[in-house]
C-alpha cells in the first residue's frame, strides 16, 4: 500500500534519512515514530512526492504518488506545515482544493462538519488556533475520501479532547479498511491507535514491529532486591541478561521474575524482594532509539 | 487543465492581495491618462494617434507582470504550495495552470485599464470640442496592448517560478522594467549592438504594443515575447520541478 525502498535524502551534508525502507500493509494504522530530526517529515514528503530523493524510491498504492491520477481520491495528507493562505477562509481554502480536483462542492461542508470546523469556516484562516488548523489540515486530507492517509504529527496543538476525538476518527477511518501512517515523536500518544510502529533514528530504519510485541517489550523486566546482589548480578550476567545495579542491592534485570526466581533458587540466594517491572512505552522507545532519557 | 485553471482563479479571487493591484491600475491609469489629456496640444487632443497612444499608456502591462509574479511566489512564500502540490503533483502541470491563469488575468488587467482610458479620456476631449474617434485602428491597438499584457502576466508568472521568492522576484521585477533594461540598452548602444537590444523583453513587447518606437515590427516583437514567455517558463518550470517543498 505504501513503500518505501532504500530511501536517501540529503540537504547538504545532513542526512536526513539514510537508506530507509519499510512498507505499510492495507488496512493497517501504522505508527511513524523517532526522535525530533529522526527524519519523519522528509519520508513523509517523499513518499508525497514533494521532496525528490538523492536515491530509492516510494511508492503509494503501487505507484509513486506524482503520477496518481486524483490523488486526492486516492491519498490524503496532513503535514506538520499550515498549508492554507492565511487571507483565505477556510472553506474558501476547501473550495479551491475542491474545484482542482473536480470533486463536488458539497464535500466542502461534509468535510468541516466532520472535522468539527463548521462554526469557523468563513473566518480567514490568519486567525485560526493551533487546533483548528490541524482540522482544516485533516479537512483538506479527507477531501476526497481518500484510501491512504498519510498524517505528519496531526495530534500536535489538539487539546486532549481533541487528541481523543482524533483517535477516534482515526479508529473509524482504519475500520472502514484504510490506510492510515501517522508519524508521532510520543509512542504513547498513538500506542493506544495503531497496530504496527515503525521506528526510525537519525533517518536509518531501527524496528518494524506490531503493537503487541512492543508491549511484549515492555514487560519483561524484573525488579530484584538481595543481600547477595553481587553474585546474583554475575550470574545474571552469565546467562545473559541484562542487568543494572539501582544501588542498595536492587537489581533492574531484562527478564521476567520467573527467571531470576529459578536462577537465584538453583545458586541458593536469599532474595528479599522480586517483582515484575513493566516499563513504559516512552522507556521502550528511549532504548530503541538509543536516546537518553531526559533527566 | 481548464480545471485547473479555474481553481487557479478561485484562488486569485478569494484573498485580498489583487484588491492592491486592480485599485493601483484603476488610480494610477486615471491619473495617468488625465495628465496626458490635459497637458496636450489642443491640435493633438482630436488625433487618432495621440488617442491611441493614450490608450498604450496604461500600467496594464506592468501590474500583470506583478500580478503573474504574485501569483506564484504567495504559494512559496506562505507554504501553500505543498496542498497545491499534492493536489497536481505533476509540476509541469502547475507551471502552466499558472501561466495560463496569469495570461487571462493580462487580459482582464488590460481591459479594466482601456476602460478607465476611455472613461477619463473621452468626457475631457469631447469638452475640448474635439471627437474621440473610435475606429478599427483604435480596436487593432487595443488588442495588441490585451495580448501584450497577457503576455506579461504569463511572463511573470515564469518569473516567480524561476525566483520563487515573493520579495526577490518582485524587486528584481521592477527593477529590470525600470533600469536594468535601460542600463542594458545604453550598453549595448556603446559597443555598437544598439539592434540587439531591440530584442530585450520589455523593447520587445513595448514594439509588439506599438508603444515603442524605431524598434522591432510588431510582430517581431510579439514572436521574441512569446519566446521569452514559453522560454522563461521552462525554466521556472525546471526550477520548481527540482524543489524540495519542505
Ligand atoms: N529543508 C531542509 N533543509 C535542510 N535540512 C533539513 C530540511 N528539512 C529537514 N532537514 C533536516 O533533516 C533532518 C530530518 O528532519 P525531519 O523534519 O524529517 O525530522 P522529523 O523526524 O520530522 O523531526 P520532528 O519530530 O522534529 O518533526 C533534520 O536534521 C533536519 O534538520
Ligand atoms: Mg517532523
Amino acid at each position: 500500500m505504501i513503500e518505501v525502498e532504500r530511501l536517501t535524502k540529503r540537504y547538504g551534508s545532513t542526512v536526513a534519512v539514510n537508506d530507509l525502507s519499510f512498507s505499510v500493509a492495507p488496512g493497517t494504522l501504522t505508527g511513524f515514530l523517532g526522535p525530533n530530526g529522526a527524519g519523519k517529515s522528509t519520508t513523509l514528503r517523499a513518499i508525497l512526492g514533494l521532496v525528490r530523493p538523492n536515491a530509492g524510491r516510494t511508492a503509494v498504492l503501487g505507484r509513486p504518488y506524482r503520477e496518481l491520477d486524483a490523488p486526492l481520491e486516492r491519498v490524503g495528507a496532513v503535514l506538520e506545515t499550515f498549508d492554507a493562505h492565511p487571507g483565505r477562509s477556510g472553506r474558501n481554502h476547501l473550495r479551491f482544493l475542491a474545484a482542482a480536483a473536480r470533486l463536488p462542492a458539497s464535500r466542502v461542508d461534509e468535510v468541516l462538519a466532520l472535522v468539527e470546523l463548521t462554526g469557523a469556516a468563513r473566518r480567514r484562516a490568519k486567525g485560526y488556533s493551533l487546533g483548528m488548523r490541524q482540522r482544516l489540515g485533516l479537512a483538506a486530507a479527507l477531501l476526497g475520501d481518500p484510501e491512504v492517509l498519510v498524517l505528519d504529527e496531526p495530534a500536535n496543538g489538539l487539546d486532549p479532547q481533541g487528541i481523543r476525538w482524533l483517535r477516534d476518527l482515526l479508529r473509524a477511518l482504519a475500520r472502514e479498511g484504510r490506510t492510515v501512517l501517522i508519524s508521532s515523536h510520543v509512542l504513547a500518544e498513538i500506542a493506544q491507535t495503531v497496530d504496527e510502529v515503525v521506528i526510525i533514528h537519525r533517518g536509518r530504519l531501527v524496528r518494524c514491529a506490531t503493537m503487541a510485541e512492543v508491549e511484549a517489550m515492555a514487560a519483561g523486566a524484573a525488579r530484584v532486591r538481595s543481600p547477595d546482589a553481587e553474585r546474583l548480578a554475575s550470574l545474571l550476567a552469565e546467562a545473559g541478561l541484562d542487568v543494572r545495579s539501582l544501588g542498595d542491592g536492587t537489581l533492574a534485570v531484562a527478564a521476567g521474575p520467573e527467571r531470576v526466581g529459578e536462577l537465584a533458587a538453583a545458586h541458593g540466594i536469599v532474595l528479599h524482594e522480586l517483582s515484575a517491572e513493566r516499563a513504559t512505552l516512552e522507556e521502550v522507545f528511549l532504548e530503541l532509539t538509543g536516546s537518553e532519557a531526559p533527566a | 487543465m481548464t480545471t485547473l485553471v479555474g481553481a487557479e482563479f478561485l484562488k486569485l479571487r478569494t484573498t485580498r492581495g489583487w484588491i492592491g493591484y486592480v485599485l493601483a491600475l484603476v488610480v494610477l491609469t486615471g491619473i495617468g491618462t488625465a495628465a496626458q489629456v490635459g497637458s496636450a496640444a489642443e491640435v493633438d487632443l482630436g488625433t487618432p494617434e495621440f488617442q491611441r497612444d493614450l490608450v498604450a499608456g496604461s500600467l496594464a502591462s506592468l501590474i500583470a507582470f506583478l500580478v503573474g509574479i504574485t501569483s506564484v511566489t504567495v504559494e512559496w512564500r506562505h507554504g501553500t504550495i505543498t496542498r497545491t502540490l499534492l493536489v497536481t503533483p505533476r509540476r509541469e502541470l502547475h507551471v502552466a495552470a499558472k501561466g495560463i491563469a496569469a495570461f487571462l488575468a493580462g487580459v482582464a488587467l488590460a481591459v479594466l485599464a482601456v476602460a478607465v482610458v476611455l472613461a477619463v479620456a473621452i468626457p475631457f476631449i469631447v469638452a475640448r470640442d474635439a471627437s474621440f474617434v473610435l475606429d478599427s485602428g483604435l480596436g487593432a491597438r487595443v488588442g495588441r496592448i490585451v495580448l501584450a499584457a497577457a503576455l506579461w502576466g504569463a511572463l511573470g508568472a515564469g518569473v516567480g517560478s524561476l525566483l520563487k521568492s515573493q520579495t526577490f522576484a518582485l524587486v528584481a521585477g521592477i527593477l529590470w522594467i525600470l533600469l536594468f533594461e535601460a542600463l542594458l540598452t545604453l550598453l549595448l548602444g556603446l559597443v555598437d549592438l544598439d539592434s540587439a537590444a531591440d530584442f530585450l523583453p520589455a523593447q520587445a513587447l513595448g514594439a509588439f504594443e506599438g508603444s515603442v518606437d524605431d524598434a522591432l515590427s510588431p510582430v517581431a516583437g510579439g514572436v521574441v515575447g512569446l519566446a521569452y514567455v514559453v522560454g522563461v517558463s521552462l525554466l521556472g518550470w525546471f526550477r520548481v520541478e527540482h524543489s524540495d517543498v519542505t
